[in-house]
């Protein structure tokens, strides 16, 4: 700390050590740029992540919880979800999300980046899939993400670096069901390192990667990326809360105000400053900047910040085999996935679609949970044993996810009552299902069963609707040419102050239905690669 | 958090619930028999101190009721008091390791990945049978 106090005024401050914070800061720092990141949490610790040990379905859900709400650890900010179908989730530390992904590494398809010209709703992105690959290509080889190229529901190109995760049974009977229907389906892409590569270790399928890898094989930033950022001379402080951006009077952002552990307040001055906070905490941060020169929020002349809110309603659907499939292991992760309905077919009464991946189930204390099994086939009294039986290890689910449309009334909000553990205004979010996302779902559902029925499942369960499936934060500063129609340019750049970027997965004009993290490092190496190219015009403070 | 005291009394309502939730049947133990109340309970604790209070107030609840009544209206009243009390007796139930023995669950274990040249599905044609169906996707317009 002696070379690197508070007082170090760096090329580039950026705000947030999850996955776009990351991808950011270890580029910046290839390119010799002087670099600090202020996170609000801290570095996993991974003696928690107990997968090895006979407590860990017991333990994982306190220290792995993704919900701030429930979880209130001192770096967590509380989001009001009263007025909203669906919880927002996230992890605030280092890694951010990506701690406790799926690691479901899905691209976008091309039909993602032209809903408005293809299907007539909502906004074209201002790039194309063609853009974009080959930052997809870059940012698969950076991360460590396993797969198989050619998959025939995406353009020809170049696959990810490692082999996939294997099918296992049930991948194998679900894919040749598929077969049988006629039906897409490919190996599952994952950013789960299958062999050595580079920081991380080979998976060895304890399917627990949504608690904690254990056994560092999950490509979370934190692993892979902040590392190398930090050896490059990055300075990354944890427990460092942004209260606000600060503005001068020329208009450009200068830096941030942030309080440390003990509550101390410093400001971090930098040229450049980054916003990569989630679809949540962006909004909620430009919101709380908000200037007498700006005073709806900074970066908000077009007034959506915050607005556009999109989650990704979540369905999952479980089929039950009469055979051991040896559901409780596994990468978890996606054995396969699934995009026969991806497209929008008019017919169906809905636009857009989703994308399934198919997943364990888990061990014998998930077979008693509410989801996904449903209150109605309750597993307690004198069937217990029975029901267990055919749970455990004999189980496989679809986890869909579904493409939510913009709207201007799904929206983040700062809370005028609720504050985090600093005094700063909470998030609240109001978001309601569309009915375009019910029937989209429905049809999903319904379609999934058939999927498992083909592959010989005696019996399916549709999970109830829960709220807690919020993984997916986006749309909230909307990327786009028009500044009175978006608030950030194709490269993240805020319209209305210049040296201001945001790299996280607000700028997103579609939700897409895919899972997001693949998209977001790709927009993100995009951006920040642009960024460095226009260094040199691009107005900073210093 | 003061520390919640699970005396005899206690104990003896949750071995009671936690036959009416796990019973003794086909061939498996009760929870009760299983030790749910006694030294499994102590080891829930160890690892979730955070359930005890919750856990505490629903044994007081339902003491001396007509304890299979008394399930169905947590779970419909108190679906939040209902799950930390299945928490504690199925968390507690596959600690056992003769439970787990029985079951045939080992825990979660390490099953590295062995990459075959060609892989299985490659071998056995299914990965060919989508690849000859064409792509699926819409170009970009």
């Amino acid at each position: 700390m002696a070379e690197k106090g508070f007082g170090r005024v760096p090329d580039v401050l950026i705000v947030g050590a999850g996955a776009s914070g990351a991808v950011a800061a270890k580029r910046l720092a290839e390119e010799g740029f002087d670099v600090v990141c202020l996170e609000q949490g801290d570095w996993p610790d991974y003696t928690k992540a107990r997968a090895p040990y006979r407590d860990y379905e017991l333990t994982s859900g306190r220290d792995w919880g993704w919900d701030p709400n429930a979880r209130q650890s001192p770096a967590d900010y509380p989001v009001d979800d009263s007025e909203s179908d669906i919880t927002a989730l996230m992890w605030n530390g280092v890694g951010g999300g990506t701690v406790v992904f799926a690691a479901h590494w899905q691209r976008n398809l091309p039909s993602d980046f032209r809903v408005r010209t293809l299907d007539g709703v909502a906004d074209d992105w201002p790039f194309t899939y063609e853009d974009l690959e080959p930052y997809y290509v870059r940012a698969e080889r950076d991360w460590g993400v396993s797969g198989l190229g050619g998959d025939t529901a995406f353009p020809p190109g170049e696959g990810p670096p490692m082999p996939p995760v294997p099918l296992g049974r049930m991948g194998r009977r679900v894919a040749k069901a598929h077969n049988d229907l006629g039906w897409h389906w490919w190996p599952g892409p994952n950013a789960i390192a299958t062999q050595r590569y580079g920081r991380l270790n080979p998976c060895t399928q304890r399917a627990t990667c949504l608690w904690g890898c254990s056994e560092g094989a999950k490509a979370s930033v934190d692993r892979t990326y902040w590392p190398v950022a930090v050896e490059r001379g990055v300075l990354l402080l944890t427990g460092a809360r942004v209260k606000r951006l600060l503005v001068g009077s020329d208009g450009l952002a200068t830096g941030a105000l942030f309080e440390d552990r003990d509550g101390k307040e410093h400001v971090q001055r930098a040229g450049v400053t980054i916003l990569a906070c989630n679809g949540i905490g962006t909004p909620r941060m430009l919101l709380l900047s908000a200037t007498d020169g700006q005073p709806d929020g900074l970066a908000n002349s077009s007034g959506l910040v915050g607005k556009r809110l999109m989650m990704h309603p979540f369905g999952t659907v479980v089929g039950l085999f009469d055979d051991d499939l040896g559901s409780w292991q596994g990468a978890w992760g996606q054995h396969i996935h699934s995009l026969e309905f991806y497209e929008t077919d008019a017919s169906r009464g809905f636009v857009r679609g989703a994308k399934w991946g198919l997943q364990p189930t888990g061990g014998p204390l998930s077979m008693t949970h509410s989801y996904p099994w449903g209150e109605e086939n309750a597993i307690w009294g004198p069937g217990f044993h029975q029901q267990l039986r055919k749970r455990l290890g004999r189980s496989a689910m679809w986890g869909i996810i579904a493409e939510d449309l913009p709207e201007e009334t799904n929206r983040v909000v700062l809370d005028p009552v609720k504050m985090d553990g600093s005094g700063i205004p909470a998030a609240r979010i109001q978001y309601r299902m569309s009915e375009n996302s019910r029937r989209l779902m429905a049809f999903h559902q319904d379609r999934a069963k058939e999927s498992l029925e083909a592959a010989g499942a005696y019996e399916t369960v549709i999970a109830p609707f829960i709220r807690a499936t919020g993984w997916h934060l986006l749309g909230t500063a909307m990327m786009g040419s028009d500044p009175s129609q978006s608030v950030v340019d194709p490269w993240g750049r805020a319209h209305d102050v210049p040296n201001l970027y945001i790299f996280d997965g607000s700028t997103w004009p579609t939700s897409a239905g895919m899972n997001p993290t693949a998209t977001i490092a790709a927009v993100a190496l995009r951006g920040v690669d642009h960024l460095i190219a226009e260094r040199r015009s691009t107005p900073t403070t210093s | 958090m003061s520390r919640v005291v699970f005396d005899a009394g206690r104990r003896a309502v949750l071995a009671a619930v936690g036959d009416v939730l796990i019973p003794n049947a086909d061939g498996m133990p009760s929870a009760s028999e299983a030790g749910v109340a006694m030294r499994w309970l102590d080891e829930v604790l160890r690892l979730r101190p955070d359930f005890g209070p919750q856990l505490a107030a629903v044994l007081d609840r339902i003491k001396g009721a007509d304890l299979a009544a008394a399930v169905e209206r947590l779970r419909a009243e108190d679906p939040a008091g209902f799950g930390v009390l299945a928490e504690v007796v199925a968390g507690g139930y596959f600690l056992n390791p003769q439970v787990r023995s029985a079951i045939g669950y080992p825990g979660q274990e390490s099953v590295p990945i062995e990459h075959e040249q060609p892989a299985d599905y490659e071998r056995d044609g299914l990965i060919a049978s989508v690849i000859a169906r064409g792509p699926v996707y819409r170009p970009t317009p």
